[in-house]
């Protein structure tokens, strides 16, 4: 692994920079994206860099954004855009090299050491930047370093159009003066445990005792160790976007809810939204987790590994349920969610039959067995079995009497109006970004 | 209590005194230490109870859910083991007794305990001294009254337990399935153990009134696990069973061993067995494991670990096939000794599969199928005393 060149590319306020791309005129101007803006759970989830130099900043309360900058665009957000927008800058960079690995809707890394016997790597960062802003109007910040965890820290130092190169030799001077908690890895709770034991500073971690972090962390802490070390033999694995995708489901209740019985009504609607979203993209889930947001503010998440493939609506309530009654301490609770990892292709999925349920997969045999046949016959896979495509939501809309079905599964506005406030919280609901 | 005990003390003021050699010491110590669990709530059960008679020493360990009692006699086989000089009780750790007991330098060891509980223990030149806890403390054992007392060959009933025991459940899901059913009719033990993937059937003879009746009898897996490995090939052949509502005793000629049994209903099962066939093989075990085994190698635990089998009629032989897109592909060819009814695709975990056929104990078998999403059944040739179900795997 010696003399790596690893790039990370990080999109600058991606979802504000893209609504910018469609709205010239909100250029330069102070812009958020926030959930539903009239109701409670309006919440930024991105702002322009405009916005943030008056104070808004992710994830503040849409009212509160407001008094900080009365002049803020609020916008909600329009994911089939931002996807779009992220399926153009991946396949702008996998004209550089296959080797490029999403981690998220709006960042990823690239393998840039081929590259770089014929290119200077600055050049070809300087490149990547100007074609992303040139060609799709998007601002980034790219890392350059010796692996994947430099280069990310890398492109966090310099933003917006930031282009930092953090070598190995610049790791005492460049990383290890900066807060633990700005480390990559490290979230709140984790600094909170380190800066317990003194631990203030990257460069603290990277000169603390192994064995003793450890002790106080695990594994993730020899890891965390090992990268404040400017360690990190992770591979740039194009594959890898499957297994750490997620997808979730969450939405802020109207009222703070303080029963089992109402979290489970919250939990089966959620199931069946996520369920039909895993049915689209023909996956199933090995890893599900449920979010537990508390009147106060304060959110914990559990989850589960499981091995039997995850995608019914029954299977992913069942499961929330029993995370819930095992976690819940009683409060009262604001947001509920569930989300799904470890996905794989439907058709790669399978399935340990039970001695008390079988009867019930049983009859789908005769079918399987008429593909089976056709198979030998044809060969290749010819045929597969269909799938009920978001059936909750065109049922919702020739209720509210929509004119174009078969819709999107992803409900029209109207529905809001018509469903008893469903309420789901956009930028959780259609969170789709790695663990 | 300092009265009561200073008057159970004998004339040396002593609580208890005796010479016991160190190996029958040794052996029943973890015999009990079996059932003493390092995370009880209950402290006084992180001890071994010592329990002196004029006839010998009895040894309990507890830890609420099984209990086991094991003792010393005078003399076993015309062989002295223990000579009791005061006959009294102690409760000690049994962490720390058990790992003194195992390293005493002579082959004899004097144990004598004071009116304070302070238990030294001599064995050659070495002396410990430790602080007992009073036995008085200690919970009785329950007391089973049972009508009937059920006789069962000792190696029979180590079979039956490494030949179910394997299929109960270890999730808490359904906590009922973490134990093995066990059912008494018309002179037949049927025991049944299912973990809803896989399940395992044995049906015994045993030595009672054909009257006898009982159902529902549902005992921890783990108990019996400890059972299995308790029973060992000295002594008596015989271990007699008695049942009460919510707990088993097997008793051997100097261990009693109690389990607590699980509440709630086992499910029914016999209706979940398919009775009819759609096509039936029948193997050689040793090379169909061995062929198993092998695919087993690229089949991945958290998928599964899927293997396909396809029977061909015509050629007499089943093709096992396992696949992995990271890693690789198998491909073994096993011959059948007979084929008949439709040739068949199925998935199948192949650790389920290993589990069975490792514990048949039987030189060739038949493999009944009813369908590629219904439950296939392995069975002895001619034998039908024991059933190995397992759960296909539905692939896409």
């Amino acid at each position: 692994m010696n003399g790596r060149i690893i790039f990370h590319i990080d999109m600058n306020s991606f979802y504000a920079s893209v609504e910018a791309v469609h709205h010239p005129e909100w250029r330069g101007k102070p812009l958020a994206i926030a959930g539903k803006v009239e109701e409670r759970r309006g919440i930024v989830v991105t702002a322009s860099y405009e916005a943030r130099a008056k104070g808004v900043k992710a994830p503040m309360p849409v009212w509160e954004a407001r008094r900080r900058c009365p002049e803020l665009i609020v916008k909600t957000p329009d994911f089939e855009l931002y996807r779009e927008a992220s399926r153009q800058l991946f396949s702008l960079l996998k004209t550089y090299t296959p080797l490029v690995e999403k981690v998220s809707i709006d960042e990823g890394y690239m393998d840039a050491t081929e590259l770089a016997r014929r290119v200077h790597p600055l050049r070809l960062a300087e490149d990547i930047q100007k074609r992303l802003l040139d060609e799709l109007e998007l601002p980034s910040s790219i890392g350059i370093a010796p692996n994947k965890f430099l280069a990310k820290m890398a492109s966090d130092m310099k933003k917006p159009l930031g282009i930092t190169v953090l070598r190995k030799r610049d790791v005492p001077k460049k990383l290890w003066p900066l807060p633990i908690a700005d480390m990559h890895g490290v979230g709140a709770k984790t600094a909170e445990k380190l800066t317990a034991i003194g631990i203030r500073t990257i460069g603290d971690l990277a000169a603390a005792d192994k064995a003793q972090i450890a002790a106080l962390l695990g594994q993730y802490g020899e890891m965390l160790h090992e990268r404040a070390n400017g360690r990190d033999a992770r591979p740039v694995d194009p594959e890898a976007e499957a297994v750490f995708k997620s997808i979730s489901q969450s939405t802020t209740l109207p009222e703070d809810i303080v029963s089992e019985e109402e979290a489970r009504r919250v939990f089966q609607r959620l199931a069946v939204r996520l369920s039909e979203r895993l049915k689209k993209k023909r996956s199933v889930a090995y890893q599900a987790a449920i979010t537990i947001r508390y009147a106060n503010w304060q959110t914990t998440s559990h989850g589960k590994t499981v091995h039997q493939p995850l995608q019914s609506p029954q299977e992913l309530a069942a499961i929330a349920v029993r995370l819930f009654a095992e976690h819940w301490d009683g409060r009262p609770i604001r947001l509920l969610g569930i989300s799904v990892q470890s996905l794989e292709d439907a058709a790669r999925a399978t399935k340990q039959l039970d001695l008390f349920t079988y009867q019930t997969d049983a009859k789908e045999e005769p079918l399987l067995e008429a593909i089976q046949r056709l198979e030998a016959k044809y060969g290749a896979p010819v045929v597969q079995k269909g799938v009920a495509r978001g059936q909750a939501a065109f049922k919702k809309a020739q209720a509210d009497g929509a004119r174009t079905p078969p819709p999107s599964p992803r409900p029209k506005q109207s529905r809001h109006e018509h469903s008893e406030s469903e309420a789901e919280e956009r930028p959780d609901s259609e969170n789709e970004s790695h663990a | 209590m300092a009265l009561a005990t200073s008057s159970i003390a004998g004339e040396s003021g002593l609580l208890m005194k005796l010479t016991v050699y160190r190996d029958a010491l040794a052996e029943n110590v973890n015999h009990v230490m079996k059932a003493v669990s390092p995370r009880t709530t209950i402290p006084i059960l992180t001890g071994i109870k010592l329990e002196a008679t004029p006839e010998g020493l009895t040894l309990t360990g507890s830890d609420s859910d099984v209990s086991i009692q094991a003792f010393i006699p005078l003399e076993e086989d015309g062989v002295q083991k223990i000579e009791i000089h005061q006959p009294g009780s102690i409760v000690l750790i049994a962490r720390y007794f058990a790992d003194i007991v195992k390293k005493l330098p002579n082959d004899q060891v004097d144990i004598e305990v004071d009116s304070r509980f302070v238990t030294r223990i001599r064995s050659g030149q070495a002396e410990f001294s430790l602080n007992g806890l009073d036995a008085e403390e200690y919970p009785r054992l329950p007391v089973i009254r049972a009508d009937n007392v059920v006789p069962i060959r000792k190696d029979l009933l180590k079979q039956v337990i490494r030949q179910t025991v394997y299929a109960v459940s270890t999730s808490e899901t359904r906590p009922v399935l973490t134990g093995a059913n066990w059912a008494i009719k018309n002179g037949r033990l049927t025991c049944v153990a299912t973990d809803s993937h896989r399940l395992a059937k044995r049906v015994v003879a045993v030595d009672v009134d054909p009257a006898v009746e009982y159902k529902n009898v549902v005992i921890p897996g783990k108990s019996l696990n400890e059972l299995g490995k308790i029973l060992d090939d000295n002594g008596n052949d015989w271990v007699d069973i008695a049942i009460t509502s919510n707990q088993i005793l097997f008793k051997t000629d100097n261990i009693q061993f109690f389990s607590r049994l699980l509440e709630g209903n086992y499910p029914e099962t016999d209706g979940l067995i398919p009775r009819d066939a759609k096509t039936e093989i029948i193997l050689n075990t040793k090379e169909f494991l061995q062929a198993i085994d092998r695919a087993s190698l690229l089949a991945r635990e958290e998928r599964n670990n899927v293997v396909k089998l396809k029977t061909f009629e015509a050629e007499k032989r089943v093709e096992i096939i396992s696949q992995s897109p990271e890693i690789g592909r198998v491909y073994e060819s096993v011959p059948v000794i007979d084929h008949s009814g439709e040739e068949m695709r199925i998935s199948f975990s192949s650790k389920y599969m290993m589990d069975a056929l490792t514990r048949i104990d039987a030189e060739e078998i038949k493999v009944t199928f009813t369908g590629a999403m219904k439950p296939f059944l392995i069975r002895p040739l001619d034998d039908d005393n024991i059933l190995m179900l397992i759960l296909p795997i539905r692939t896409n």
